[in-house]
C-alpha cells in the first residue's frame, strides 16, 4: 500500500508549483494515471476537471492505462532510427516509441519506469551511466567542461565544498555582476542567445514579486544530450549558477524544469540541493518533472507547464522577465547557460570572452551524434570550423563512406551539406547559410541514408511535438508530413515544390512560436540540397 | 493622463490615433474591418491562433498577429499588403483542407456559424490546395438534444473552450490532445450531460464553423421561408437577457443571444437559449373557454367576455365591490400588469391587486 | 421588497448588473444564483477570476458554495442569527464606518446595544456554522473596500424574511457598503418581470411608480387621470385574498399565474379556489389553476406579444412580437380592456401597447421621463423622473429616499415550525437550472426535459441509509398539511437531515407540504423551511 489520496494531496497542496509534482505522485504510485486519480486530483487543487484532463493529455508520458507507466518506451529519433530502433521496439513487449531521449552518444535508450536502459537490438537492455564528454582533442580550454570529467564532481565536496563564485557575485553586489556578466558576451545556450546580463538586468529592474529563476532543462530537441551530462556530473555548477542569477536579480525562488526522460537526473539534482542548502541560503530550489512534451522548452509553454495550465505558449510581451512564472518578474536559461556563470564569475569576462575565437566569444557544447566514429558533447570554442569538429574532432565518417549532410540546432536548424562544412560554429555564420546554431545539436547522415526520409521523419518530430495552438504550424507541420511521405498532395514535381514552399513560407512568417517557425527550415534545405532525391522520391509514387 | 488623442501611429500611411491598450487588430476594425480572424471573440482574451490577423509592423522581422499586439505610438503598420494577403490566403486553404464543407453551414447552427464560409469565399479556398487528412471527429453518441457536437468542421481556434471558461467560468470543455490531433472534449471524453455544462450553449455561438450548433434550431433547416429575427428579452428570469427570436414565416426556428444586449453582453442560459419551443406547443390556449354544465367549452371573444364580466359584477353586486380579486403576472409585460391594476381601481373601486411576487 | 423599503426607503436592487464584476467582496445569501440567475452568475464568476474574494451564505453544498472561498452552511432560517453575529464581530472589531453612520444612518446605538450579546460563539449555537467561520466572513466584508451583498427568496421566502433583509441591510449601513460601484444590496428578482409588475402598480398598497394608496395626493392624482372615485385604503395582499375566498373574496381574475402549484399548502389554496364564485384566468396554458376557472381567456405569449419588461436592475426593456399568436389568443392589455370596457369602465380604449405604456409612464414618478419610444434602447434604469434624465444606475448615492439609512433591531426567532419527533427533517425548496417554475414553459421545450425529466427529493448519501430509503426509490415525505411521493436521490449538496426539492412538477406537488407560516410584514410565504417525514414508499 502506497500512500493515500489525501496523504499525497496535503504533501503537495501547499507546496510551489504543485501539479506536475502531485500528478507524478500519483503515476508513480498508481503506474497509471486513473479517471479516480484525476478527480482526487482536481478537487484537492481545485482546478476543473475538464482542464486538467485537457493538460494530462497533452503530454507523453502520463499514462492513462492501467500499468502504463512501466511499459517500456524506446526512444525512435532520428539517430536511434539508425541504429534499429524499430527492430528494438519490435522485440520488447508492450514497447512503445518515444520522441528523442536526449542519449544520442550511446545505445538506444529505453525509458522503464523511474529507469533509463539503454539496448541494442538483439542484445537487450542494460543500465549504464550517462557517458561523460570524450577527452577534448585539442586539449582547448573548456568552460563548462573544464572540470566535468573529475572523479567525484557531482558532490559537493568533489565541487569544491563551497560556492566560491556565488560567494565572489555576493561580494560584487548585482551591480558589478550584471556589469562582469555583460562584459563576457555571454548568451543564451538553450537556442535563443539572448544576451545572459540584459535578461537578468531586465528582472532585477521589473516592479512585483517574487521573483523566480528557472532552469530550462527540459532538453527536448533531437540530438541534443549536453544538459544531461552537465546536470548528471556537475549539478553544482548547474545549482550555484541559478543561484548566481537569484543573487543578481533578487529572486527568492527557482526551479529546475527537467525533462520526464531523465529520471536518474532529478536524483543527483535533488541530492545536491540537500548538500548545498547552506550555499543557497534562502534561494528556493525545487526539481519539477515534465511528463513528455517537447513544447515545454518553448519557455512560455514550459512556465504554462509549470504553473500546472494548458501548456501552449503565451503571447508575447509581455515577457517572462516581467511576467514569467505567476505573471512575476522570472529568468529562463538553459542548463548550459548557468553552468557557464560560475566559472564566468570566478575567471572574469575577459576570460570567458577570450574562448572564443575572432569576434567569437566565449564557448558551446556541441552534441554530436549520428554517422561519426566518435560522436559525443564537445565544448568548442564559438566560431571553431564545422569541418574540423566533424572530422578531426570526431573522427569522421566510418571507412568508404562519406558525409552528405548534418542537421544543425538539433532538427530546428535544418540540413547542411558538404559544401557548408567550411562554415564555422556560431550564429552570424550559420545564419548566412539559412540555418542557426540553436542548442548545439549536430546530426550526421553519410552517403547510406535516405535523406527525403530522414525529413519525413523530422516533420512528423514536428507534427507531434506541434501543441495544435496556432494554424499555421498545427496544419502546416502535418501538410509538410504528408507531402514527404507522399500520403497526400501532388505527385508532379512543380506542384509539390510549389505546395511545399508556399505552406513553408508561411508557416515561417506567421507561426506563432519557434517551432513553427523553423519546422519549414527542414523542408527548404532538403529542396536546396537535394533536390534530385526530391525528384526521385516523386517519381516512385 | 494622457488624452486618447495624443497617441498616434501610421496605419495603412494615415495617421490614425488609438485607445492606450487597444490592440492593432481592434484599431484596424475601426478602420474598415478587413483583417481577417477566425480564433477572435470581443468577449474572450485574444488567443493569437488561426494567424489571420497578422500585420506588418515596421522594425519586426516577421509579421505579427495584430490581435495580440498592442498599438505603440508611432509605429508603422501595414494591414493589406500582397505578402500578408498572399499568408491569409494560404492559412485558409489550409483550414478549408481540413474543412472542406465550412463553406456550406447552416445560419441556424449558431450566431458565428458563417464566419469560415464567408473566409472561404473571400479567399476562394474551396479545400482543394493543401488537401490531406481531416481532424476531428463528430461526436454522434452524444444524445444531448441542444449542442450537436459536430467535430469534422472543427478548426481548432479554442473559441469554445476559451468562452466556456472566460466567459462562462464552467470549465466543462478543454483542449485535449496537441497539434493535429487535437480535439474539443470534457474530462474522460463523456458526453456533456456528464460534465460540468449547463448548457448555455455560448459554445456553440461563438463557434465559427457551426462544428458546435444548436440542435434545436437546426431540426427548422429545411423549413421554407426567409430567415428573420426580431429583438426581444428573455422570457425567464429576472436577469433580462437581449436575445433574437429567429423565425421563418410564422415559425421561432431559434433563438441567438444578443451580443449588445445590455444585461447579458451576448450571455444566455440553458433555458433561454434552448427552451422556447413551448410557445408553438399545441398545448397552448387557441380559444376562450367557457365553463357549461362542468365542461370548459370553447367559446367567443364575446361569449367569454360577457361570461367573464357577467361574473364580477354579479360578485360586486352580492358581496360589495371588495369581493373583486385580481393577480397580475410576473411573467407578462407591464401592460398586462398596469391594465389589470387599473380594470381593479376603477372598476371596483378598490386595491384588490397583488402580483405573483409572494408565493 | 418591504423591507429594504422600510431601512432604506426602496425596495430594489440598488446596484446594476455590470457591478457584478467590480466587488473585492461579495456575499451570497440564500440565492442559487447559477441555477436561478445563470447569466448574472457568470459576472460573479468574472469577478471571482479577477481576485474578489466570494462568500456564500446557504445551507446547501449549491455549485456557488462550491466556488466560494469561504462557505457558510448555516441551517435552515437561522439567518438572522447569522447576520446578527457578523453585525457583532463589525463592531468589535471596529469595522464600522463611523463617518457614514454618522452622516447617513439613525439608530445606531440601538443596533450596537442590540447585537452586543450577539456573539458568534452564540451564533454557531443556533446556525451550525463555525464562529471562526463567522468572524472571517464578517471581517472580510467589513474590510471590502467595494462588498457587495446578492440575495434572493433565500432569503425573503421565510416568516422573518423583512428580518432577515434588514439584518443584511444593518451590515450594509454598518460599513458603508452603498451608494458606490460595486457595492450595494441586491435583491435579484426571480421572474422577467416581477419588478415591472410591481412597478405598473399590480400592488394592494401602491399605485404605479410605488405611490402609496394611502396617499391621499396620491387618491387625488389618479381620479384625476382615471376620472373615477378611487379608495384609500390598502388592499388585501395575494395571500390573505386567498385565504379569505369564499367569506371575503368571490371573485378572481388570475394572470398567468400557476397558483395551485407554485403556492405554498396547495390543497389548502386549490379549495379557496374552488370556493369562489367566479374564477377568470388569463394564460397560454390550460394549467392546473385554470382548470378551476369558471372562464379561461388565452393570451399571447412572449414572442408574440409587443411590451415591455423590466428586469432585476430596474432596466425596462421592450419585448417585441416575432410571430402571431396561435389562433383567437390576444395580448392581455387587450383582453383586460375589454374586459372593463365590458365592466363599463373608461379609459381602456387602447389601441396599442405603446399606449399603455406611455399612460404608465405619465403617471410614476419612476418612469417619468421615459417612453415606449425610449425603452426601445434598454439603457435606462429607474427612477427616471423626467425627460432628458440618464436613469439612476446605483441607488442611495448621498442620500436614501427615507432620508437617513434606519438600523433595524431585528431578532432570532424560530421558523413558524420546527423539526420534532413527528417531523423531524428539514425540507428546503427551490430552484433548478433546467426548469423554471411550474414548467408550463420549460416542460415543454426538450433541451430541459433531457436534463431533468423527473422531481426528485436530494437526500445526503449517509442518510439514506440511516432513514432506510434507497437512491433511485420513492419515498413520502409528509408535513402537517400534506404528504407527496417523490424519488429519492442521493447528493451531498444538502447537509445531514436537511432534503431539498423544486416546486416544478405538478406530478410531485411539493407545496402540498409547505405553507407553516408567513411572514407578517409582506405576507411572503415560509418556502424555505418545513419540517417533514421521510419514509420509503
Amino acid at each position: 500500500m502506497g500512500p493515500s489520496d489525501s496523504d499525497l494531496i496535503d504533501r503537495w497542496r501547499g507546496a510551489p508549483a504543485p501539479l506536475l509534482g502531485l500528478l507524478h505522485a500519483f503515476h508513480d504510485r498508481d503506474g497509471h494515471l486513473s479517471d479516480e486519480a484525476l478527480r482526487a486530483v482536481a478537487e484537492g487543487l481545485r482546478v476543473p476537471l475538464a482542464d486538467l484532463y485537457g493538460t494530462v493529455s497533452f503530454y507523453h508520458h502520463f499514462s492513462r492505462k492501467s500499468g502504463g507507466r512501466d511499459a517500456p518506451r524506446v526512444c525512435d529519433g532520428p539517430v536511434c532510427k539508425q541504429r534499429g530502433s524499430d527492430v528494438l521496439l519490435a522485440e520488447l513487449e508492450g514497447a512503445t516509441p518515444m520522441p528523442c531521449a536526449g542519449r544520442c552518444d550511446e545505445p538506444i535508450p529505453v525509458l522503464r519506469g523511474g529507469q533509463v536502459l539503454v539496448g541494442t537490438p538483439g542484445e537487450g537492455l542494460r543500465a549504464a551511466p550517462t557517458p561523460l564528454p570524450p577527452p577534448n582533442p585539442a586539449e582547448g580550454e573548456e568552460c563548462c567542461f573544464a572540470h566535468v570529467r573529475e572523479e567525484g564532481r557531482s558532490t559537493l565536496a568533489g565541487y569544491g565544498g563551497a560556492y566560491r563564485a556565488l560567494a565572489r557575485a555576493r561580494e560584487l553586489g548585482p551591480e558589478a555582476l550584471l556589469e562582469e556578466l555583460d562584459a563576457s558576451g555571454l548568451a543564451g545556450r538553450g537556442g535563443a542567445g539572448f544576451p545572459t546580463a540584459r535578461k537578468w538586468r531586465a528582472v532585477r529592474e521589473a516592479p512585483g514579486g517574487p521573483k523566480t529563476v528557472v532552469c530550462n532543462a527540459d532538453e527536448g530537441e533531437p540530438g541534443c544530450f549536453k544538459d544531461r551530462v552537465l546536470m548528471d556530473h556537475d549539478p553544482h555548477a548547474v545549482l550555484e549558477g541559478m543561484a548566481v542569477a537569484a543573487a543578481a536579480t533578487g529572486a527568492t525562488r527557482g526551479f529546475v524544469y527537467l525533462r520526464y526522460e531523465y529520471p536518474h537526473t532529478q536524483t543527483v539534482l535533488e541530492r545536491a540541493i540537500d548538500e548545498a542548502r547552506d550555499e543557497l541560503d534562502d534561494f528556493e530550489v525545487c526539481v519539477r518533472r515534465g511528463a513528455g512534451a517537447y513544447i515545454c522548452g518553448e519557455e512560455t509553454s514550459l512556465l504554462n507547464s509549470l504553473e500546472g495550465a494548458h501548456p501552449f505558449p503565451r503571447n508575447r510581451p509581455p515577457f517572462p522577465v516581467t511576467h514569467g512564472f505567476e505573471q512575476t518578474p522570472t529568468v529562463v536559461n538553459n542548463v548550459e547557460t548557468l553552468a557557464s556563470v560560475p566559472p564566468i564569475v570566478e575567471r572574469g569576462a575577459d576570460w570567458y570572452a577570450g574562448l572564443g575565437l575572432g569576434e567569437q566569444r566565449g564557448t558551446k557544447i556541441i552534441s554530436l551524434s549520428g554517422d561519426v566514429r566518435r560522436p559525443g558533447n564537445y565544448e568548442v570554442p564559438l566560431g571553431f570550423p564545422l569541418h574540423q569538429l566533424l572530422f578531426d574532432w570526431a573522427g569522421g565518417p566510418e571507412d568508404g563512406r562519406e558525409l552528405q549532410a548534418v542537421t544543425m540546432a538539433g532538427l530546428s536548424g535544418g540540413f547542411l551539406g558538404p559544401d557548408d562544412f567550411a562554415a564555422t560554429l556560431d550564429e552570424p555564420c550559420l545564419r548566412s547559410r539559412g540555418s542557426f546554431l540553436g542548442a548545439g545539436g549536430v546530426m550526421v547522415f553519410d552517403d547510406r541514408r535516405d535523406m527525403v526520409d530522414v525529413a519525413r521523419q523530422a516533420m512528423a518530430f514536428f507534427a507531434d511535438e506541434s501543441c495544435g495552438k496556432c494554424f499555421p504550424c498545427r496544419i502546416g507541420t502535418q501538410r509538410l508530413t504528408e507531402r514527404l511521405a507522399g500520403t497526400a498532395g501532388p505527385t508532379a514535381p512543380d506542384a509539390w515544390r510549389k505546395e511545399v514552399h508556399a505552406i513553408g513560407e508561411t508557416m515561417a512568417q506567421v507561426s506563432a512560436c519557434g517551432l513553427g517557425i523553423a519546422a519549414p527550415l527542414i523542408t527548404e534545405s532538403l529542396l536546396r540540397l537535394f533536390p534530385e532525391r526530391v525528384d526521385e522520391a516523386l517519381a516512385r509514387r | 493622463m494622457t488624452s486618447p488623442a495624443e497617441h498616434r501611429l501610421l496605419l495603412d500611411g494615415e495617421s490614425v490615433s488609438f485607445r492606450e491598450g487597444e490592440t492593432l487588430f481592434e484599431l484596424a476594425r475601426r478602420h474598415g474591418d478587413a483583417v481577417p480572424s477566425l480564433c477572435f471573440d470581443d468577449r474572450l482574451e485574444p488567443l493569437g491562433a488561426c494567424r489571420l490577423c497578422v500585420v506588418e509592423v515596421e522594425g519586426q522581422a516577421r509579421p505579427v498577429a495584430s490581435c495580440t499586439t498592442q498599438a505603440a505610438d508611432g509605429m508603422v503598420v501595414r494591414t493589406m499588403t500582397e505578402a500578408l494577403e498572399r499568408h491569409r490566403k494560404a492559412l485558409c486553404d489550409l483550414v478549408v483542407s481540413e474543412n472542406p464543407a465550412g463553406a456550406t453551414i447552416d445560419p441556424l447552427r449558431g450566431s458565428a456559424s458563417q464566419e469560415l464560409a464567408a473566409l472561404a469565399v473571400r479567399y476562394e479556398a474551396d479545400g482543394g490546395r493543401f488537401a490531406g487528412a481531416r481532424s476531428g471527429a463528430s461526436r454522434t453518441d452524444d444524445p444531448n438534444p441542444m449542442i450537436l457536437r459536430d467535430y469534422d468542421h472543427c478548426i481548432s481556434c479554442y473559441r469554445c473552450v476559451r468562452v466556456c471558461s472566460e466567459q462562462q467560468g464552467d470549465d466543462a470543455i478543454t483542449v485535449g490532445g496537441r497539434g493535429f490531433a487535437t480535439r474539443i472534449t470534457t474530462e474522460f471524453e463523456g458526453p456533456l450531460a456528464d460534465s460540468a455544462c449547463t448548457f448555455c450553449g455560448q459554445c456553440v455561438q461563438t463557434c465559427p464553423t457551426g462544428a458546435l450548433a444548436d440542435r434545436r434550431a437546426l431540426r427548422h433547416a429545411d423549413a421554407p421561408g426567409e430567415l428573420a429575427a426580431t429583438r426581444s428579452v428573455c422570457p425567464y428570469c429576472g436577469v433580462g437577457c437581449s436575445l433574437d427570436i429567429l423565425t421563418k414565416g410564422e415559425r421561432i426556428v431559434g433563438v441567438q443571444p444578443a451580443f449588445d444586449g445590455p444585461a447579458n453582453e451576448g450571455a444566455l442560459c440553458v433555458k433561454g437559449q434552448f427552451a422556447w419551443e413551448w410557445v408553438q406547443h399545441p398545448d397552448r390556449l387557441a380559444t376562450p373557454l367557457v365553463r357549461e354544465d362542468g365542461e370548459l367549452v370553447e367559446a367567443s371573444w364575446d361569449e367569454a367576455l360577457d361570461r367573464a364580466a357577467d361574473g364580477f359584477r354579479e360578485a360586486a353586486r352580492a358581496h360589495g365591490r371588495e369581493a373583486v380579486y385580481a393577480v397580475a403576472s410576473g411573467r407578462a409585460p407591464h401592460e398586462s400588469a398596469y391594465t389589470i391594476q387599473k380594470l381593479v381601481r376603477t372598476c371596483f373601486q378598490s386595491n384588490h391587486v397583488d402580483n405573483c411576487s409572494r408565493a | 421588497m418591504a423591507g429594504l423599503a422600510a431601512t432604506l426607503g426602496r425596495g430594489a436592487m440598488s446596484n446594476p448588473l455590470e457591478d457584478m464584476d467590480k466587488p473585492d467582496v461579495i456575499f451570497c445569501i440564500g440565492t442559487n444564483m447559477t441555477e436561478a440567475h445563470p447569466v448574472a452568475a457568470t459576472r460573479l464568476k468574472k469577478a471571482q477570476a479577477r481576485g474578489a474574494t466570494l462568500i456564500v451564505a446557504d445551507p446547501r453544498q449549491i455549485p456557488l458554495a462550491r466556488r466560494a472561498d469561504l462557505h457558510l452552511p448555516l441551517r435552515v432560517g437561522t439567518d438572522v442569527a447569522l447576520l446578527g453575529a457578523m453585525a457583532h464581530v463589525i463592531v468589535r472589531e471596529g469595522l464600522v464606518d463611523e463617518a457614514f453612520v454618522a452622516e447617513r444612518t439613525e439608530g445606531f446605538e440601538r443596533l450596537r446595544d442590540h447585537v452586543a450579546s450577539f456573539t458568534p460563539e452564540w451564533a454557531e449555537s443556533i446556525t451550525g456554522v463555525a464562529a471562526a467561520d463567522i468572524e472571517r466572513a464578517a471581517i472580510a466584508y467589513g474590510r471590502a473596500e467595494r462588498g457587495a451583498i446578492y440575495y434572493t427568496l433565500g432569503i425573503t421566502e421565510h416568516i422573518c424574511g423583512v428580518d432577515n433583509v434588514q439584518s443584511l441591510c444593518n451590515l450594509v449601513l454598518l460599513t458603508g457598503n452603498i451608494g458606490r460601484p460595486g457595492t450595494g444590496i441586491n435583491p435579484m428578482r426571480g421572474q422577467n418581470n416581477i419588478q415591472g409588475a410591481g412597478d405598473a402598480g399590480a400592488l394592494p398598497n401602491n399605485y404605479p411608480g410605488f405611490q402609496p394608496v394611502t396617499d391621499p395626493n396620491n387618491q387625488a392624482k389618479f381620479e384625476r387621470a382615471w376620472g373615477v372615485r378611487v379608495d384609500l385604503e390598502k388592499g388585501m395582499t395575494k395571500v390573505r385574498a386567498l385565504e379569505r375566498a369564499g367569506e371575503k373574496i368571490f371573485a378572481m381574475l388570475i394572470c398567468g399565474e400557476n397558483t395551485v402549484v407554485s403556492d405554498p399548502d396547495a390543497d389548502h389554496c386549490r379549495r379557496a379556489l374552488e370556493s369562489l364564485e367566479h374564477l377568470v384566468v388569463i394564460d397560454l396554458f390550460l394549467t392546473e389553476t385554470a382548470e378551476l376557472a369558471d372562464v379561461v381567456l388565452p393570451a399571447s405569449s412572449w414572442g408574440e406579444t409587443d411590451g415591455v419588461f423590466t428586469n432585476t436592475e430596474r432596466r425596462p426593456q421592450r419585448v417585441r412580437a416575432a410571430i402571431a399568436p396561435p389562433g383567437e389568443a390576444r395580448p392581455e392589455w387587450w383582453i383586460v380592456s375589454q374586459l372593463a370596457r365590458r365592466l363599463g369602465a373608461e379609459g381602456f380604449e387602447y389601441e396599442s401597447a405603446a399606449e399603455v405604456f406611455d399612460e404608465l409612464c405619465s403617471l410614476s414618478p419612476t418612469y417619468g421621463g421615459l417612453s415606449w419610444e425610449l425603452v426601445a434602447e434598454g439603457r435606462h434604469h429607474w427612477p427616471v423622473p423626467e425627460a432628458g434624465h440618464p436613469g439612476t444606475p446605483v441607488l442611495h448615492i448621498g442620500e436614501f429616499p427615507r432620508g437617513r439609512g434606519l438600523f433595524a433591531t431585528p431578532s432570532f426567532r424560530d421558523p413558524a415550525e420546527v423539526t420534532d419527533e413527528e417531523y423531524p427533517v428539514w425540507l428546503t425548496t427551490g430552484r433548478r437550472l433546467a426548469h423554471y417554475h411550474t414548467r408550463t414553459m420549460s416542460g415543454r421545450s426538450a433541451g430541459p426535459e433531457f436534463l431533468v425529466p423527473e422531481e426528485v427529493v436530494e437526500v445526503h448519501p449517509a442518510d439514506v441509509t440511516a432513514w432506510g430509503l434507497a437512491d433511485g426509490e420513492n419515498a413520502l415525505l409528509s408535513s402537517r398539511r400534506g404528504s407527496v411521493v417523490v424519488r429519492v436521490a442521493a447528493d451531498d449538496t444538502s447537509p445531514r437531515g436537511t432534503v431539498f426539492s423544486s416546486f416544478s412538477f405538478s406530478d410531485v406537488p411539493v407545496n402540498v407540504l409547505t405553507g407553516s407560516g408567513y411572514d407578517p410584514v409582506t405576507d411572503t410565504a415560509e418556502l424555505k423551511v418545513c419540517p417533514v417525514r421521510i419514509e420509503p414508499a
